[in-house]
């Protein structure tokens, strides 16, 4: 953006799935399967068992996923150090509403946050039901040769695909945005 | 600190890092995934599957790392993936993506992952109510395509031949970017 003569600053699928498979091969021999879904759970019990100690250890959830001081809650730490280094040095600014939402809801931000609240909340519920998110049941799993992770996968992607159908429009940006 | 803890905080950043590049931290990217204009972030996941399930056979016969299958359950599965895909429809971010978007500086993704922390607080409210209910009647257990075709390295091969269809078919139907370098 800042220069013409720089490289678009998206990387080609093809190279990125080689470093992100690197990435997990390293975390399968160094700690084994990653997760993400896992982290929410490590970060609420490191809080919550500062005031509420009792109810922590009461809590089956609670009991079966380490507290803060592990790998787990290092690593959606590490996740947001590398999604700010990574937006650093990229030539795209962020944006706080996406383009495609701006243009199906409008620019109110109360608007947007609501919903990302929202889906926030559906995926983290849903990922503790199954047992993983999109990388702790899908991808680790599928790698691992799960059935539950390739069931989990079909569903998620059919039923996203469905779902932003009916938010944004048939064909998205496409056919209505202007 | 432990080693661990390094550990995690390393792989955390590299993997943050690599999924803003291929512009999964983007909801503007991922919605255009799901409406099947881009199929970039698709057939990245599915490429990065491949290649991590033959490096895992790797480490796997080298007698390194650790595994952990988790058990399908037809219902809790079946329901999980079906709330799970309609929120991230309508949101764009899934957990992992939450934490590096949000550390991009997407406030959006900040309210991704606060509505993250409440329901996994009312999940595991629920869970001594939920787990019995949904999840362990029709828990089939840990199965694996391996169960299914009797070894690995075969079960491998029809995954990566599998996804290697899906990857060509999200070629064919899917369209392509206009800010990937590519055509």
């Amino acid at each position: 953006m800042k220069n013409n003569n720089t490289p678009l600053p998206y990387w080609k699928w093809v190279p990125a799935s080689f470093a992100l498979a690197g990435i997990i091969i390293f975390i399968f021999a160094t700690f084994g399967p990653p997760a993400s879904s896992s982290g929410f759970v490590s970060t609420l019990k490191g809080a919550i068992q500062v005031v509420a100690p009792d109810y922590v250890e009461a809590k089956a959830h609670y009991r079966m996923i380490p507290d803060t001081g592990s790998w787990i809650f290092a690593f959606v730490l590490g996740m947001a150090i590398g999604g700010f280094i990574a937006g650093r040095t990229f030539s795209i600014q962020v944006r706080d509403i996406p383009e495609i939402w701006e243009k199906r809801f409008g620019n109110s931000r109360v608007k947007r946050y609501a919903a990302t609240f929202a889906g926030g909340f559906l995926i983290l519920f849903a990922a503790r039901l199954a047992g993983g998110c999109t990388l702790g049941l899908f991808i680790s799993g599928s790698t691992q040769l799960a059935v539950s992770g390739l069931l989990f996968g079909v569903l998620i992607f059919a039923f996203a695909m469905l779902t932003a159908r009916i938010v944004f429009g048939k064909g998205g940006a496409g056919k209505e945005g202007k | 600190m432990s080693a661990q803890i390094w550990l995690g905080l390393l792989s955390g950043i590299a993997f943050g890092f690599v999924i803003q590049r291929i512009g999964a931290t983007n909801a503007d990217k991922m919605a255009r995934a799901h409406l099947m204009l881009e199929g970039e972030i698709p057939r990245f996941m599915l490429l990065a599957i491949i290649i991590s399930s033959v490096g895992l056979l790797g480490l796997q016969s080298a007698n390194v790392g650790r595994t952990l299958i988790i058990p399908v359950s037809l219902v809790a599965t079946g329901l999980g993936g079906i709330l799970f895909g309609v929120g991230w429809g309508l949101c764009g971010y899934c957990p992992g993506t939450t934490w590096a978007a949000a550390g991009e500086g997407r406030m959006d993704a900040v309210f991704a992952l606060l509505g993250g922390l409440a329901g996994t607080a009312l999940f595991a409210q629920l869970h001594e109510f939920l787990i019995p209910l949904l999840h362990a009647p029709t828990n089939m257990g840990q199965i694996t395509l391996a169960d299914w075709f009797g070894s690995r390295p075969l079960a491998v091969a029809v995954l990566a031949v599998v996804f290697g269809i899906c990857i060509w078919i999200i070629g064919f139907l899917w369209g392509k970017s206009t800010n990937a370098a590519e055509s």
